[in-house]
Protein backbone atom coordinates (compact mmCIF):
# COMPACT_ATOMS: atom_id res chain seq x y z
CA UNK A 1 0.00 0.00 0.00
CA UNK A 2 1.43 3.20 -0.87
CA UNK A 3 2.27 6.07 1.59
CA UNK A 4 0.59 8.98 2.01
CA UNK A 5 2.24 11.46 -0.88
CA UNK A 6 3.01 14.05 1.71
CA UNK A 7 5.67 11.46 3.16
CA UNK A 8 7.08 10.85 -0.19
CA UNK A 9 6.98 14.36 -1.65
CA UNK A 10 10.48 15.31 -0.15
CA UNK A 11 11.86 12.10 -1.58
CA UNK A 12 10.49 12.88 -4.98
CA UNK A 13 11.77 17.10 -4.78
CA UNK A 14 15.13 15.49 -3.58
CA UNK A 15 15.97 14.11 -6.87
CA UNK A 16 14.32 16.04 -9.15
CA UNK A 17 15.87 18.78 -8.07
CA UNK A 18 19.27 17.47 -8.99
CA UNK A 19 18.18 16.85 -12.60
CA UNK A 20 16.91 13.48 -12.55
CA UNK A 21 13.67 12.75 -14.37
CA UNK A 22 10.41 11.43 -12.89
CA UNK A 23 8.33 8.61 -14.60
CA UNK A 24 5.33 8.66 -12.70
CA UNK A 25 3.44 6.99 -15.63
CA UNK A 26 3.50 4.38 -17.78
CA UNK A 27 3.52 6.30 -20.73
CA UNK A 28 6.41 8.58 -19.03
CA UNK A 29 8.15 5.02 -18.96
CA UNK A 30 7.13 4.03 -22.44
CA UNK A 31 8.61 7.40 -23.50
CA UNK A 32 11.64 7.39 -21.62
CA UNK A 33 13.22 3.74 -22.78
CA UNK A 34 12.17 4.24 -26.73
CA UNK A 35 15.26 5.99 -26.72
CA UNK A 36 17.91 3.50 -27.04
CA UNK A 37 20.72 5.41 -28.17
CA UNK A 38 23.75 6.27 -25.65
CA UNK A 39 23.56 5.60 -21.65
CA UNK A 40 21.07 6.67 -19.23
CA UNK A 41 20.49 5.76 -15.54
CA UNK A 42 17.59 4.67 -13.74
CA UNK A 43 16.91 5.21 -10.28
CA UNK A 44 14.47 2.58 -8.70
CA UNK A 45 13.53 4.66 -5.19
CA UNK A 46 11.71 3.55 -1.83
CA UNK A 47 10.69 5.15 1.32
CA UNK A 48 13.40 3.18 3.17
CA UNK A 49 15.24 5.46 5.05
CA UNK A 50 18.50 3.17 5.77
CA UNK A 51 19.19 2.21 1.88
CA UNK A 52 17.95 5.16 -0.05
CA UNK A 53 18.35 7.60 2.20
CA UNK A 54 21.96 6.62 0.79
CA UNK A 55 21.11 6.04 -2.68
CA UNK A 56 19.27 9.63 -3.26
CA UNK A 57 22.24 11.68 -2.62
CA UNK A 58 25.07 9.25 -4.10
CA UNK A 59 23.04 10.34 -7.41
CA UNK A 60 24.58 14.09 -6.89
CA UNK A 61 27.69 12.73 -6.32
CA UNK A 62 27.82 10.77 -9.07
CA UNK A 63 26.95 13.15 -11.51
CA UNK A 64 29.04 15.50 -10.43
CA UNK A 65 31.86 13.15 -12.70
CA UNK A 66 32.43 14.32 -16.37
CA UNK A 67 31.81 10.79 -17.21
CA UNK A 68 28.18 10.12 -16.84
CA UNK A 69 25.00 9.17 -18.04
CA UNK A 70 23.15 11.37 -20.86
CA UNK A 71 20.32 11.11 -19.06
CA UNK A 72 18.47 9.77 -15.15
CA UNK A 73 15.51 9.11 -14.64
CA UNK A 74 13.74 7.65 -11.54
CA UNK A 75 10.62 5.14 -10.65
CA UNK A 76 9.16 5.33 -7.24
CA UNK A 77 8.77 1.48 -5.93
CA UNK A 78 5.69 1.06 -3.63
CA UNK A 79 4.13 4.39 -4.86
CA UNK A 80 3.96 4.14 -8.67
CA UNK A 81 3.35 0.85 -8.99
CA UNK A 82 2.00 0.61 -12.34
CA UNK A 83 5.45 2.84 -13.99
CA UNK A 84 7.43 0.73 -11.74
CA UNK A 85 6.89 -2.42 -12.50
CA UNK A 86 7.07 -1.59 -16.56
CA UNK A 87 10.25 0.18 -15.93
CA UNK A 88 11.21 -3.21 -14.27
CA UNK A 89 10.33 -5.12 -17.05
CA UNK A 90 12.55 -3.33 -19.45
CA UNK A 91 15.48 -3.01 -17.60
CA UNK A 92 15.80 -6.78 -17.89
CA UNK A 93 16.14 -9.90 -16.04
CA UNK A 94 16.77 -9.29 -13.02
CA UNK A 95 15.19 -9.35 -9.73
CA UNK A 96 13.13 -6.75 -8.22
CA UNK A 97 15.19 -4.70 -5.66
CA UNK A 98 14.61 -1.25 -3.67
CA UNK A 99 16.22 0.80 -4.03
CA UNK A 100 18.23 0.06 -6.65
CA UNK A 101 20.24 1.79 -9.72
CA UNK A 102 20.19 -0.08 -13.41
CA UNK A 103 22.68 1.70 -15.70
CA UNK A 104 21.76 1.19 -19.37
CA UNK A 105 23.69 1.57 -22.40
CA UNK A 106 22.53 1.44 -25.93
CA UNK A 107 18.90 -0.08 -24.76
CA UNK A 108 21.31 -2.86 -22.37
CA UNK A 109 21.72 -3.05 -18.86
CA UNK A 110 25.38 -2.84 -18.38
CA UNK A 111 25.90 -2.40 -14.62
CA UNK A 112 23.20 -3.18 -11.52
CA UNK A 113 23.29 -1.70 -8.01
CA UNK A 114 20.64 -4.10 -5.78
CA UNK A 115 19.64 -3.05 -2.70
CA UNK A 116 22.37 -5.39 -0.72
CA UNK A 117 25.24 -3.33 -2.24
CA UNK A 118 23.14 0.03 -0.64
CA UNK A 119 22.15 -0.42 2.85
CA UNK A 120 24.63 0.15 5.44
CA UNK A 121 26.72 2.10 2.93
CA UNK A 122 26.72 5.73 3.02
CA UNK A 123 25.92 7.90 0.31
CA UNK A 124 30.29 7.92 -0.77
CA UNK A 125 30.57 4.88 -1.30
CA UNK A 126 27.63 3.96 -3.21
CA UNK A 127 28.61 6.87 -5.50
CA UNK A 128 31.73 5.03 -5.79
CA UNK A 129 30.27 2.23 -7.55
CA UNK A 130 28.51 4.44 -9.82
CA UNK A 131 31.31 6.34 -10.40
CA UNK A 132 33.39 3.01 -11.79
CA UNK A 133 30.55 1.89 -13.59
CA UNK A 134 30.49 5.62 -15.46
CA UNK A 135 33.54 5.68 -16.35
CA UNK A 136 33.21 1.94 -17.87
CA UNK A 137 30.26 2.77 -20.18
CA UNK A 138 29.54 6.61 -20.35
CA UNK A 139 31.23 9.12 -22.28
CA UNK A 140 32.58 12.28 -21.10
CA UNK A 141 30.00 15.63 -20.36
CA UNK A 142 32.91 18.16 -20.07
CA UNK A 143 32.42 21.35 -20.87
CA UNK A 144 34.89 23.23 -23.82
CA UNK B 1 26.64 -2.10 9.65
CA UNK B 2 23.58 -2.42 11.25
CA UNK B 3 20.26 -0.23 9.70
CA UNK B 4 17.25 0.70 12.06
CA UNK B 5 15.95 -1.25 14.98
CA UNK B 6 19.41 -1.31 16.66
CA UNK B 7 18.10 -4.19 19.32
CA UNK B 8 17.92 -6.62 16.68
CA UNK B 9 21.18 -7.01 16.21
CA UNK B 10 24.28 -5.89 14.00
CA UNK B 11 22.87 -7.19 10.84
CA UNK B 12 19.33 -6.16 11.07
CA UNK B 13 18.31 -5.10 7.61
CA UNK B 14 21.22 -6.11 5.20
CA UNK B 15 21.01 -8.93 3.20
CA UNK B 16 23.11 -11.57 4.08
CA UNK B 17 24.68 -15.21 2.85
CA UNK B 18 23.68 -18.14 5.28
CA UNK B 19 25.96 -20.97 5.13
CA UNK B 20 24.84 -24.28 6.48
CA UNK B 21 26.34 -27.72 5.96
CA UNK B 22 24.58 -28.31 2.49
CA UNK B 23 22.64 -25.16 1.52
CA UNK B 24 23.25 -21.27 1.12
CA UNK B 25 20.41 -19.08 1.90
CA UNK B 26 20.65 -15.59 1.02
CA UNK B 27 18.21 -13.17 2.12
CA UNK B 28 17.65 -10.08 4.66
CA UNK B 29 18.44 -10.64 7.96
CA UNK B 30 15.31 -9.40 10.21
CA UNK B 31 15.74 -11.21 13.71
CA UNK B 32 18.81 -13.94 15.52
CA UNK B 33 19.12 -15.06 18.62
CA UNK B 34 20.85 -18.12 20.36
CA UNK B 35 18.39 -20.53 18.75
CA UNK B 36 17.82 -18.74 15.27
CA UNK B 37 18.13 -16.75 12.49
CA UNK B 38 15.39 -15.05 11.22
CA UNK B 39 15.71 -14.12 6.91
CA UNK B 40 13.36 -12.23 5.39
CA UNK B 41 12.90 -12.41 1.09
CA UNK B 42 15.06 -15.66 0.83
CA UNK B 43 16.63 -17.47 -1.99
CA UNK B 44 18.09 -20.46 -1.29
CA UNK B 45 21.44 -22.71 -3.14
CA UNK B 46 22.33 -26.39 -2.82
CA UNK B 47 25.81 -26.93 -4.44
CA UNK B 48 26.06 -27.54 -7.89
CA UNK B 49 22.50 -26.28 -8.44
CA UNK B 50 21.78 -25.07 -11.82
CA UNK B 51 25.46 -25.82 -12.84
CA UNK B 52 26.77 -23.70 -10.18
CA UNK B 53 28.83 -23.87 -7.05
CA UNK B 54 28.23 -22.00 -4.36
CA UNK B 55 30.41 -19.22 -4.74
CA UNK B 56 29.41 -18.50 -8.64
CA UNK B 57 26.27 -18.40 -7.25
CA UNK B 58 27.02 -15.71 -4.48
CA UNK B 59 28.91 -13.55 -6.91
CA UNK B 60 25.91 -13.39 -9.06
CA UNK B 61 23.84 -13.00 -6.35
CA UNK B 62 25.80 -10.30 -5.02
CA UNK B 63 25.87 -8.16 -8.56
CA UNK B 64 22.13 -8.88 -8.99
CA UNK B 65 20.08 -9.98 -6.40
CA UNK B 66 17.87 -12.74 -5.86
CA UNK B 67 14.28 -13.86 -7.16
CA UNK B 68 12.99 -15.07 -3.26
CA UNK B 69 11.37 -18.19 -3.15
CA UNK B 70 10.60 -17.59 0.54
CA UNK B 71 8.81 -14.73 2.27
CA UNK B 72 10.53 -15.56 5.46
CA UNK B 73 12.53 -18.51 6.11
CA UNK B 74 13.93 -19.47 9.69
CA UNK B 75 17.62 -21.03 10.09
CA UNK B 76 18.13 -22.99 13.50
CA UNK B 77 21.71 -21.78 15.03
CA UNK B 78 23.20 -24.75 15.15
CA UNK B 79 22.76 -25.94 11.54
CA UNK B 80 24.60 -22.14 10.67
CA UNK B 81 28.40 -22.31 9.91
CA UNK B 82 29.17 -18.70 8.96
CA UNK B 83 27.43 -15.13 8.03
CA UNK B 84 28.54 -13.39 5.70
CA UNK B 85 27.35 -9.84 4.27
CA UNK B 86 26.01 -10.95 0.81
CA UNK B 87 27.95 -7.74 -0.49
CA UNK B 88 31.25 -9.18 0.53
CA UNK B 89 30.91 -11.11 -2.69
CA UNK B 90 30.81 -8.74 -5.30
CA UNK B 91 33.81 -8.10 -7.31
CA UNK B 92 32.80 -4.55 -8.73
CA UNK B 93 32.14 -3.46 -12.28
CA UNK B 94 33.53 -5.50 -15.08
CA UNK B 95 35.82 -7.33 -13.21
CA UNK B 96 35.49 -11.13 -14.32
CA UNK B 97 34.37 -13.08 -11.30
CA UNK B 98 37.33 -15.61 -9.68
CA UNK B 99 35.89 -19.08 -9.94
CA UNK B 100 37.79 -21.03 -7.63
CA UNK B 101 35.29 -23.45 -6.20
CA UNK B 102 34.72 -23.17 -2.57
CA UNK B 103 35.33 -26.41 -0.45
CA UNK B 104 32.50 -29.61 -0.31
CA UNK B 105 30.17 -29.01 1.50
CA UNK B 106 30.47 -31.33 3.48
CA UNK B 107 33.96 -29.25 5.01
CA UNK B 108 31.63 -26.13 5.24
CA UNK B 109 34.89 -24.00 5.79
CA UNK B 110 34.03 -21.29 2.77
CA UNK B 111 34.55 -18.50 4.98
CA UNK B 112 35.97 -17.22 8.40
CA UNK B 113 32.70 -17.64 10.35
CA UNK B 114 31.39 -14.44 12.00
CA UNK B 115 29.63 -14.98 15.23
CA UNK B 116 26.31 -13.95 14.97
CA UNK B 117 23.79 -13.60 18.19
CA UNK B 118 25.24 -13.82 21.87
CA UNK B 119 29.19 -14.05 21.93
CA UNK B 120 30.33 -17.64 23.22
CA UNK B 121 32.67 -15.67 25.02
CA UNK B 122 32.72 -12.46 26.91
CA UNK B 123 35.87 -10.67 28.27
CA UNK B 124 35.55 -8.27 30.80
CA UNK B 125 37.18 -5.02 30.38
CA UNK B 126 40.49 -5.87 32.38
CA UNK B 127 41.37 -8.87 30.51
CA UNK B 128 41.12 -7.08 27.29
CA UNK B 129 43.23 -4.34 28.52
CA UNK B 130 45.67 -7.06 29.42
CA UNK B 131 45.68 -8.68 25.73
CA UNK B 132 45.96 -5.15 24.42
CA UNK B 133 49.06 -4.88 26.45
CA UNK B 134 50.95 -8.15 25.70
CA UNK B 135 50.20 -7.61 22.44
CA UNK B 136 51.38 -4.25 21.72
CA UNK B 137 54.67 -5.49 24.29
CA UNK B 138 55.25 -8.49 21.84
CA UNK B 139 54.74 -8.19 18.02
CA UNK B 140 55.45 -11.84 17.11
CA UNK B 141 52.81 -13.01 18.97
CA UNK B 142 49.81 -12.99 16.84
CA UNK B 143 46.94 -11.07 15.99
CA UNK B 144 44.47 -12.45 18.90
CA UNK B 145 44.05 -14.83 21.72
CA UNK B 146 43.28 -18.17 21.09
CA UNK B 147 40.46 -20.23 23.71
CA UNK B 148 40.49 -23.61 23.81
CA UNK B 149 39.84 -26.79 26.21
CA UNK B 150 41.76 -30.36 26.18
CA UNK B 151 41.40 -33.01 28.18
CA UNK B 152 43.46 -33.25 31.89
CA UNK B 153 43.50 -31.34 34.78
CA UNK B 154 42.68 -32.65 38.16
CA UNK B 155 39.25 -32.22 36.81
CA UNK B 156 38.79 -33.27 33.75
CA UNK B 157 39.13 -30.42 31.33
CA UNK B 158 41.83 -27.76 31.42
CA UNK B 159 41.84 -24.68 29.42
CA UNK B 160 43.98 -23.22 26.29
CA UNK B 161 44.94 -19.48 26.23
CA UNK B 162 47.50 -18.22 23.88
CA UNK B 163 48.43 -15.83 21.76
CA UNK B 164 47.77 -17.03 17.86
CA UNK B 165 46.64 -15.83 14.75
CA UNK B 166 43.74 -16.99 12.59
CA UNK B 167 43.53 -20.34 11.53
CA UNK B 168 40.61 -22.06 8.87
CA UNK B 169 37.41 -23.24 10.55
CA UNK B 170 38.29 -20.72 13.53
CA UNK B 171 35.07 -18.85 15.07
CA UNK B 172 36.23 -15.10 15.23
CA UNK B 173 34.98 -13.04 17.71
CA UNK B 174 35.70 -9.45 17.13
CA UNK B 175 37.43 -7.16 19.88
CA UNK B 176 38.25 -3.52 20.34
CA UNK B 177 42.11 -4.18 18.54
CA UNK B 178 42.47 -7.73 17.95
CA UNK B 179 40.23 -10.93 17.45
CA UNK B 180 39.14 -14.31 19.64
CA UNK B 181 39.55 -17.23 18.29
CA UNK B 182 37.78 -20.47 19.41
CA UNK B 183 37.94 -23.86 17.45
CA UNK B 184 34.35 -25.61 17.11
CA UNK B 185 35.17 -28.10 19.58
CA UNK B 186 35.50 -25.87 22.63
CA UNK B 187 33.17 -24.00 22.16
CA UNK B 188 29.83 -26.09 23.68
CA UNK B 189 32.27 -25.81 26.80
CA UNK B 190 33.11 -22.37 26.63
CA UNK B 191 29.19 -20.92 26.02
CA UNK B 192 28.56 -18.43 28.47
CA UNK B 193 31.99 -17.94 29.47
CA UNK B 194 33.56 -14.79 31.15
CA UNK B 195 37.22 -14.18 30.48
CA UNK B 196 38.72 -12.23 33.53
CA UNK B 197 42.28 -10.55 34.32
CA UNK B 198 43.05 -10.69 37.97
CA UNK B 199 46.35 -8.21 39.12
CA UNK B 200 45.70 -8.30 42.48
CA UNK B 201 47.35 -9.54 45.86
CA UNK B 202 45.63 -13.25 45.40
CA UNK B 203 46.67 -14.10 42.30
CA UNK B 204 47.61 -12.48 38.83
CA UNK B 205 46.82 -13.80 35.57
CA UNK B 206 43.77 -14.81 33.20
CA UNK B 207 40.62 -16.85 34.93
CA UNK B 208 37.42 -18.40 33.78
CA UNK B 209 34.15 -17.90 35.01
CA UNK B 210 32.16 -21.17 33.17
CA UNK B 211 28.62 -21.37 34.10
CA UNK B 212 28.66 -24.73 32.51
CA UNK B 213 31.35 -26.12 34.86
CA UNK B 214 29.40 -28.14 37.61
CA UNK B 215 32.97 -28.38 39.13
CA UNK B 216 35.74 -26.95 39.52
CA UNK B 217 39.48 -27.31 40.83
CA UNK B 218 40.49 -25.30 43.39
CA UNK B 219 43.12 -23.29 41.33
CA UNK B 220 40.66 -22.73 38.48
CA UNK B 221 42.38 -24.02 36.04
CA UNK B 222 40.89 -27.49 35.13
CA UNK B 223 36.81 -28.17 35.30
CA UNK B 224 34.56 -30.72 34.47
CA UNK B 225 30.94 -30.14 32.34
Amino acid sequence: MPYPEQMVAPMRAELVEMGVQELRTTSEVEDFFTVKEGTFLLLVNSVCGCAAGSARPAVALALGNDQRPDRVATVFAGQDLEATALARDLIGDVPPSSPSFALMKDGELVHFVPRHLIEGQDADAVAANLTEAFAAYCNSHAKG
Amino acid sequence: MGTFHDNRGDLHGITVAVFTAETVYVGRCHEMDDQRLLLLDVDQHAEGQDGRTHQEYLERAAKFGVWKKHDQLMVPMPDITAVKPLGEFYRGVGKPAPAPAPPPASQPTVSAPVIVGDDPVTMTEAAREEVKRLLAEEKNLGQGLRLGVAGGGCSGLVYNVEFDSHKEGDVVIPQDGFEVYLDRKSIIYLRGIVLDFQSGLGGRGFQFNNPNASNTCGCGESFAV
